[in-house]
């Protein structure tokens, strides 16, 4: 295959790295913002994202007034942070198309690691999945159970994974020790 | 560091909300003289969520509108109503308190997330709430015009938004609060 990663111009060595060091920059960054917004554990994922409880599920026969008091404490907020069905729509419509654009960069990295055919398609699939199984994840937590908050869990370690392998292989294959007379 | 960087891809997506006021810091500012407070809230039936969405393009969420009454003593000092607005940058909220006598007292914008957040804030500077105060229902908020000259395209975009959101509560307030 004449796009090898080992044997390429260094200014393709240099690209693929810049690239690399961006994608970890951001999704350390993300994990910040999970830290602050979401958390790791599935548990916390579902607090997020499943749907709130209705306290009245159909409107009145004509509009009913209650009222009750409150203190000035009363109006502090400590609810998790809740990514409502909108919010979620939008951040469907905004990030999928994204996440396709870095595994698609992902994806040709790999193309250009010298790897089995099986290993690159794993490789492949793996970073494509990973964010499906991630909104999955979100969609099925929202309208079906909590439960699959796990999905969303399991995504977001995929996405982890997939990005850590490429990375260090091709880092690994690009700068790393070689055999042999350098090109 | 692959557990650091795997961590670190979990949830990319979310859309972080900022509070920029908090709710008992607009309640105090926007009911200065309250000592007591009392919450309101209107359960619409299907003909009134109808009539909410056809005046300003809303329904409230669950079908409920909340306002909370100030009081001093037997006296009512005013209201006010929390309005969110969603945008595809993510979602405002506003507070929007109101005089007894049915003008706007004051609007502070109490959340936006931290991509709108500086948009917000520069709409805020060029006096985007103070173009409200003293509108009564039935106007249509123009906080938007005011400032446009003054900010740049997101920062006027911002305030067309919040614009919205006070359209809201006074049609709310105008329609079933009084």
């Amino acid at each position: 295959m004449p796009y090898d990663l080992r044997h390429a111009d260094v200014r393709v060595k240099w690209l693929v790295t810049c690239l690399l060091a961006t994608f970890g920059i951001a999704y350390a960054f993300g994990a910040w913002m999970v830290t602050l917004y979401a958390g790791f554990r599935p548990a916390t994922v579902a607090a997020a994202y499943a749907e709130a409880e209705m306290p009245m599920t159909m409107p009145p026969e004509s509009t009913m007034v209650l009222e009750h008091r409150m203190e000035l404490s009363d109006f502090s907020e400590a609810a998790p942070h809740r990514v409502d069905r909108d919010l979620l729509i939008q951040d469907t419509h905004v990030h999928v198309p994204i996440y396709g654009l870095i595994a698609a960069a992902l994806a040709c990295v790999v193309l250009g690691l010298a790897l089995p055919r099986w290993a690159g398609l794993t490789l492949i699939t793996l970073v494509f999945a990973a964010p499906w199984l991630d909104f999955a994840g979100m969609w099925l937590t929202k309208l079906v159970a909590s439960r699959f908050a796990l999905l969303t869990v399991v995504g977001g370690w995929s996405m982890g994974a997939g990005y850590t392998l490429i990375a260090g292989l091709a880092i690994w294959q690009m700068w790393g020790p070689r055999k042999g007379p350098s090109t | 560091m692959t557990f650091v960087l795997a961590l670190a891809t979990m949830l990319l997506h979310i859309t972080p909300t900022v509070v920029l006021v908090t709710r008992p810091a607009a309640v105090a500012a926007l009911l200065p003289d309250a000592q007591t407070f009392l919450a309101r809230e209107i359960h619409l039936s299907d003909a009134d969520a109808h009539r909410l969405h056809e005046a300003v393009d809303w329904s409230p969420e669950d079908g409920v509108l909340t306002f909370y009454t100030g009081r001093n003593g037997d006296a009512v000092t005013g209201a006010l109503t929390f309005v969110r607005v969603d945008t595809p940058h993510g979602p405002v909220e506003i507070a929007v308190g109101f005089e007894t006598s049915g003008a706007i007292r004051k609007v502070v914008v109490t959340k936006a997330t931290v991509e709108t957040k500086p948009w917000l804030i520069e709409a805020l500077r060029a006096g985007l709430t103070s173009s409200y105060e003293g509108m009564q229902p039935g106007a249509t908020p123009d906080g938007a015009g005011a400032v446009q000259s003054a900010v740049g395209p997101m920062p006027a975009y911002m305030a067309e938004r919040v614009d919205r959101g006070v359209a809201r509560a006074l049609a709310a307030y105008g329609t079933f609060y009084r």
